[in-house]
């Protein structure tokens, strides 16, 4: 049954089903080693989404110890931040855009070591599908 | 009949064919992702004749597209609703000077026949292409890199003097000392100013037999620390470099199960000698820490810069020479290069390898003056390429694997290399080009003021009146 995006009960679903994909545990073997990757996903507010959510990972050598959503865009834990329109990341996790594309354009803003977080795109690009792939109930 | 065929072909020695008249295989380039229908092919028999078709085309309000042998991938060398000059026909060798090593040809001189011709003096162009099928003025437009880059540059930094035909349909004789702005725009300039009618290369002596050391390494960062070393070292003549998968089975990359592979470079190193003195083979390899030494080759040069044949060969009998070959080309600095590759190459399919290749080669930026061969900051360098075939049906399914190549490539200090598959917005291209843009941009008004030349690529800011009544 699909979990509605943005609660709580999501993002501690978005957690087990990270520490269950081996593509994830595989792909970010080394994020987060030597340095703090927890990750702050802001979903900015848009048509769709009257709110923003701001989804605190703790990730980190291919585990995920926690999630939750806080409030802000700045988190005293969070090592990096992703920061987009709602809209724009429904189109990252439906394939229809990029994720890098989106960085390029400056539609993503990225808080932390940009360079840090290109050095592991290939975990962030699981960690998307982790997220794509959880039953999730968006809002329409 | 075409109502303009008549008054063209009066105007010409080489000959115009219409739609009902020309191959199907003028439609598309290399790249096999645009499909364009000219109005008109030409052969032109002589520089006057690329005069008068821009001055024709300006007078009816018609674009002009260059091709050479077509092996662009992008909305090059082909043309929509234009004249096509199909440059092979203006194919004459017109002068060696031993002396100074130059050569003067023609702008549809393919370079293998340029090759095989300067056997005779023991002169060789500077720089060769992999792919030896490609014309003279096809990869001047572009840059021109290949083995020997490292040491020389790109084609276009050894170019003397040329004559173009400019969009204003001016034919003009420009080299770094005269015409600089016309010279330095149509060098890796991609068709945007002018028509290449004449070039004057700069040749090397060439050595008669070449010896190959196969060396393979299994981590990228050996690899480019012994790359650096043997450009430095001052005694190579050409490098080459390639990521090759060791398939390991499959795993699931972003949910879809895929075949995966552990990555290896090979690493071809080459020095010319004449019979008789052998190159020290101890001596040479001493530096290097290679994983294995596989083999070691001794080739005569002419048979050296056609090495890549036999695999070409073998890509046309198996059919994916006619496949979509979006290549993604790109130079990247050497701080982030290895990375770079490390990130784009786990979860790259090894299934690249059928009719394609990837590519690498250490590069020194200070090499090429070139203005508009953009590359990043920084001596050295390093170039990456996927050369994919890719079975039409499974393009779109692959796309946007290679548009995050690409744009994961620029966001790393990256510059795309132009020849292959490229899908900039206006931003993109401006941001490739960065202080250069305006420079380029004048350079077209100044010298193709109708944007007649080679549309539908680099896109136009302001459209000119003539190009707007066009679309």
């Amino acid at each position: 049954m699909a979990i509605p995006f943005g609660t709580e009960s999501w993002a501690q679903a978005l957690c087990a089903h990270l520490n269950g994909s081996s593509e994830y545990r595989n792909a970010a073997a080394k994020w987060g080693k030597g340095f703090n990757g927890t990750l702050l996903l802001s979903f900015g507010a848009d048509a769709k989404l009257p709110e923003p959510r701001h989804l605190l990972l703790r990730v980190a050598e291919g585990r995920c110890d926690g999630a939750t959503f806080v409030d802000g865009v700045d988190h005293p834990e969070a090592g990096f931040g992703l920061e987009a329109p709602f809209s724009l990341w429904k189109d990252i996790l439906e394939g229809r855009q990029l994720a890098v594309t989106a960085m390029l354009a400056g539609h993503m803003k990225v808080r932390g070591d940009r360079f840090k977080l290109l050095q592991h795109v290939a975990a962030q690009r699981a960690l998307l599908h982790c997220v794509t792939s959880l039953d999730t109930a968006f809002p329409e | 009949m075409d109502p303009l065929y008549a008054p063209l072909q009066e105007k010409l020695t080489g000959a115009v064919f219409t739609a009902d008249q020309f191959g199907r295989d003028l439609l598309t380039n290399f790249g096999h992702i645009h499909h364009w229908m000219p109005r008109f092919v030409v052969e032109p028999r002589t520089a006057e004749d690329v005069v008068e078709v821009v001055r024709f085309a300006r007078e009816h309000g018609l674009p002009v597209s260059t091709r050479g042998a077509g092996h662009s991938q992008s909305q090059l060398a082909i043309s929509q609703g234009g004249i096509l000059l199909a440059m092979q026909s203006l194919s004459q060798i017109l002068h060696v000077d031993r002396e100074a090593e130059t050569v003067d040809v023609q702008g549809g001189v393919v370079w293998r026949d340029l090759v095989h011709f300067l056997k005779r003096f023991s002169l060789v162009p500077r720089v060769l292409t992999n792919n030896l099928g490609v014309t003279i003025g096809g990869t001047l437009s572009i840059a021109g890199i290949g083995v020997a880059s490292f040491k020389y540059g790109s084609q276009g930094d050894n170019v003397v003097e040329m004559d173009v035909v400019t969009g204003a349909g001016d034919l003009v004789t420009c080299s770094p000392e005269e015409n600089t702005d016309l010279f330095w725009s149509t060098i890796a300039g991609l068709g945007q100013v002018s028509i290449i009618v004449r070039a004057r290369l700069q040749l090397r002596p060439m050595k008669a037999m070449t010896r190959t050391y196969y060396l393979l390494y299994d981590d990228i960062r050996r690899f480019l620390d012994d790359a650096k070393g043997a450009m430095d070292a001052g005694v190579w003549d050409h490098l080459e470099s390639w990521a090759s998968p060791s398939v390991q089975g499959t795993k699931p990359v972003e949910g879809r199960r895929q075949v995966f592979a552990r990555w290896f470079y090979p690493f071809h190193l080459t020095v010319e000698f004449e019979p008789g003195s052998p190159p020290d083979d101890r001596a040479l390899l001493a530096p290097l820490k290679p994983y294995e030494h596989l083999y070691t080759d001794d080739l005569p040069t002419v048979d050296f810069v056609e090495r890549l044949v036999p695999i070409f060969e073998l890509w046309k009998r198996a059919g994916t020479w006619e496949h979509v070959h979006p290549w993604m080309e790109t130079v990247l600095p050497w701080e982030t290069a290895a990375t770079y590759i490390e990130q784009v190459l786990v979860d790259l399919s090894p299934a690249v390898q059928v009719g394609g290749h990837v590519l690498l080669w250490p590069a020194k930026g200070n090499t090429s003056r070139s203005k508009l061969f953009m590359r990043p900051e920084g001596e050295d360098l390093v170039g990456f390429g996927i050369l994919p075939a890719i079975p039409p049906q499974y393009w779109a399914q692959m796309k946007p694997m290679l548009a995050g190549a690409s744009d994961l490539s620029i966001l790393m200090g990256g510059k795309r290399y132009l020849s292959g598959w490229i899908e900039f917005d206006l931003p993109t291209w401006k941001a490739h080009f960065g202080d250069r843009w305006d420079w380029m941009k004048a350079c077209k008004r100044r010298f193709d003021p109708d944007h007649l030349l080679n549309p539908g690529f680099v896109p136009d800011e302001v459209e000119s009146p003539a190009a707007a009544e066009r679309r």
